[in-house]
């Protein structure tokens, strides 16, 4: 399990591969023989000016037609569905944050496993940059899975974990979810994805990855952090 | 002999009352098409403009609030004026009387009501010009965003659904029962062109569907002015029934966008292969099967937004199913091509292409189609990149093709060929260069309708080269359009059947007269076939 980096974005980058290899060979049976038969069948004047009539179905050749990319893609979406359903079985050791969106930021609220909020940490907006305060920055541990339970207080947003390549939209009125997992330490971009007005592009967020032992340091440390984002919290609501 | 002269006096040569009060199916055809094609490129510039600002991280050209109402108006133009107005009400006014040898629709005063209710609509349009009318919603619409001020004019979005609606449910219902009840003896149902058989798929979806946008468009307007609750969650409402029943007919309209021009594909091919189509029977079933899955594929815009997985499960497999039909069409134009006598004249190259974006478009459909990856794509630049593929580039390059080849008919002069074939390479360059290097970004993780993103280096880098394809794309645009009003003022003088094509269009003098094919409908031999080239009478072969 050393080498990966992200979850679902291994199982995410298997299914790209296999559909771009499929998607090439297809490419290739059908514009190579395309492109063949362009060069090859030219009008020629007083030689070849009207091209053949006798072949014009062949009840054999449009069967393989429709089986064949039929059986493709059976195969394509079964597959799919193997790897989706990964991706929304939220593993038992998942550790739950509560993300509430609005026009632009997010809040991250961490519970523990009766749901009270340990600690809360705010994402405004910042128009300017793509750059963060560190109080601003939502921690997580290393290579533990993250379940994440969306929903927002204004409009639709989207809750995109670039690493992870996961997204899942915020509504208001419904709890969504998805789950993640990263193995790298390091600060990784998390974007609002569903079209939300003048500060969209810029309704972002930036996923602090540290060790676990950090983290917890971290989650239970009585430091300035969590209490300036206990105030926040108020002025976003 | 007064009606003979009658009969044979150009269409167009009318004075501008009769323009105005016109019910003629030629002349409102090339209406919808004149101010479609400004409003495309004017949506063009819009797009220019959008494209601009992405070119580097940071806000450089335009505002947040006008990039939005560029995208929106972008969205909203390309997808209501070009890739349907311009090819149905355009071409499809324009040549499905003339393909079945009809003299006009079967309710004409119907379609000039058409017409100057599109008309409407393009005003409305032109109103979101004036500062604070702008709507900045994104051409989706989706609530409870389009509820806020943030959000623009909701009314002007609404009322142009509404007025474009009724539009198309009106041609919807005139296309339908003109193909039904005026086909000359001898149309037979199996001996249809393919474009009047997508023609009439689209606006059978047309009928059904559009309703269903008018519904939710109209909860809109009740939610955001009226104090209605629909889609308000505090009082019980859902906001993604809108999304249901927006994308309930907004995925089935792809197909009226595309369905159409599978059709110029699909008569053009032939002409310039001088070979029939090959399985036309199954085209056929193919373009219903369309039809049908259309339907129940829908949630596939919505795999991320929240409903239940089992359901994006299921339509995971139906829309994937969609690539079987829509897979035995390029076969088929792919097997036109065998042992055929190909001249690859512009509307040629033009259609090829056509083909060529399409495959690409439709294979960059599956991951969009394959859950698991939608996960990681869906509201990305990888779907946007994808789907000027096909809505864009399938569609545009079907549309100027067919522009150049029913042009004759149209004018009674050649489009100039040198820059067809010029405008072709430089648009074709150019919309690759853009979307395939927007599709990269996209799997990388930049998300879509973001005018300013992080400065990361290889995302800026493929920003730049977009913008570059975007230029080459846009001087192609200038380029097709020069020619266009070249060929008018200065065109080469086209002979009657220009294309020795054996459908029927062609058997008026171009360009065609009044009254198209005058009291009598056209004789047709019993082994006539729009697509037998081997029937014409010799020299015409
Ligand atoms: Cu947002
Ligand atoms: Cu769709």
């Amino acid at each position: 399990m050393e080498q990966i980096f992200a979850l679902p974005y291994e199982w995410w980058k298997e299914a790209v591969i296999v559909w771009l290899i499929i998607s090439v060979i297809i490419y290739l049976v059908v514009a190579v023989p395309g492109l063949y038969f362009v060069m090859k069948y030219r009008y020629k004047p007083g030689e070849r000016e009207i091209g053949d009539h006798d072949f014009e179905s062949h009840a054999g050749l449009e069967a393989v037609f429709v089986v064949i990319p039929t059986l493709i893609v059976l195969f394509l979406a079964t597959y799919s569905f193997s790897i989706f359903k990964k991706m929304r079985t939220v593993p038992d050791n998942a550790m739950t944050i509560k993300v509430t969106s609005f026009m632009w930021g997010w809040q991250f609220d961490y519970l523990d496993e009766k749901g009270n909020v340990i600690k809360s940490v705010l994402t405004g907006y910042n128009p300017n940059d793509y750059t963060l305060s560190e109080e601003e920055k939502p921690v997580i541990p290393a290579g533990k899975p993250i379940k994440v339970l969306l929903t927002s207080m204004d409009v639709i947003h989207s809750f995109y974990v670039q690493p992870a390549r996961i997204t899942e939209d915020a509504v208001p009125g419904r709890i969504t979810y998805l789950w993640f997992q990263i193995n790298k330490p390091g600060e990784y971009y998390v974007f609002c994805r569903e079209y939300c007005g003048t500060g969209h592009s810029h309704m972002f967020s930036i996923l602090k990855v540290v060790p676990p032992e950090q983290f917890t340091a971290w989650l239970y440390g009585n430091n300035a952090v969590a209490i300036k984002s206990e105030t926040n919290k108020e002025v976003a609501q | 002999m007064r009606e003979a002269i009658h009969v044979e006096k150009p269409y167009f040569l009318a004075s501008l009352r009769e323009w105005l009060f016109t019910t003629d199916h030629k002349k409102i055809g090339i209406l919808y098409f004149t101010v479609s094609y400004v409003f495309f490129l004017v949506a063009g510039l819009f797009g220019m403009g959008v494209r601009l600002e992405q070119a580097q991280p940071g806000m450089q050209v335009v505002s947040y609030d006008t990039y939005n109402y560029f995208l929106t108006g972008h969205g909203v133009v390309m997808l209501l004026w070009w890739a349907i107005a311009a090819h149905i009400g355009g071409f499809g006014n324009f040549l499905l009387p003339l393909m079945i040898g009809a003299r006009d629709l079967a309710f004409p005063r119907l379609n000039a009501l058409s017409w100057w209710m599109f008309f409407g609509a393009s005003v409305l349009v032109l109103l979101t010009l004036i500062p604070g009318n702008q709507i900045k919603m994104m051409w989706t619409g989706y609530p409870p965003f389009s509820s806020n001020p943030d959000a623009g004019v909701t009314a002007l979005y609404v009322f142009v659904i509404h007025l474009l609606g009724a539009s198309s449910i009106a041609t919807a219902v005139n296309f339908i029962v003109t193909y039904l009840k005026m086909r000359a003896p001898g149309v037979t149902f199996w001996k249809t062109n393919m474009y009047v058989h997508t023609l009439i798929a689209a606006n059978v979806i047309q009928l059904i569907g559009v309703p269903s946008l008018a519904g939710a468009v109209t909860m809109l307007l009740l939610d955001t002015y009226f104090g209605t609750n629909f889609f308000n969650p505090a009082k019980g409402g859902d906001p993604l029934l809108y999304q249901n029943v927006f994308w309930f007919y907004s995925h089935p309209v792809v197909y009226v966008q595309v369905l159409p021009i599978f059709g110029f594909f699909s008569e053009i091919v032939p002409v310039f292969a001088r070979r029939p189509l090959f399985g036309y029977h199954t085209m056929v079933f193919a373009v219903w099967g369309i039809v049908a899955l259309s339907f129940i594929v829908w949630i596939h815009h919505m795999f991320v937004s929240g409903v239940p997985n089992w359901i994006r499960v299921l339509m995971s497999y139906t829309t994937l199913l969609i690539a079987v039909p829509t897979g035995i069409k390029i076969f088929n134009w792919m097997l036109t091509l065998y042992k055929g006598a190909i001249q690859l004249r512009s509307q040629m190259l033009y259609m090829l292409g056509g083909i060529f974006m399409f495959l690409i478009g439709g294979l960059t459909g599956i991951p969009n189609a394959m859950v698991a990856i939608d996960l990681g794509i869906s509201d990305s630049l990888f779907v946007v990149g994808h789907f000027h593929y096909v809505l864009g580039m399938a569609v545009t390059l079907g549309i100027l093709g067919a522009i150049i080849h029913w042009f004759p008919l149209a004018t009674g002069k050649f489009y100039p060929e040198n820059l067809g074939k010029i405008s072709f390479w430089v648009i074709f360059a150019g919309a690759n260069i853009f979307y395939f290097f927007q599709m990269v970004v996209g799997m990388l993780g930049n998300p879509r309708r973001y005018p300013d993103y992080p400065p990361i280096p290889e995302w800026a880098a493929l920003h730049m080269i977009q913008t570059i394809g975007a230029l080459i794309l846009g001087v192609g645009i200038i380029i097709f359009t020069w020619g266009m009003i070249k060929g008018l003022i200065s065109g080469e003088k086209a002979p009657q059947n220009p294309w020795k094509s054996p459908s029927l269009e062609w058997r008026l003098p171009v360009p065609a007269p009044a009254h198209n094919f005058g009291d009598e409908p056209p004789k047709i031999e019993k082994d006539w076939h729009p697509y037998r080239f081997d029937k014409l009478e010799e020299g015409n072969k």
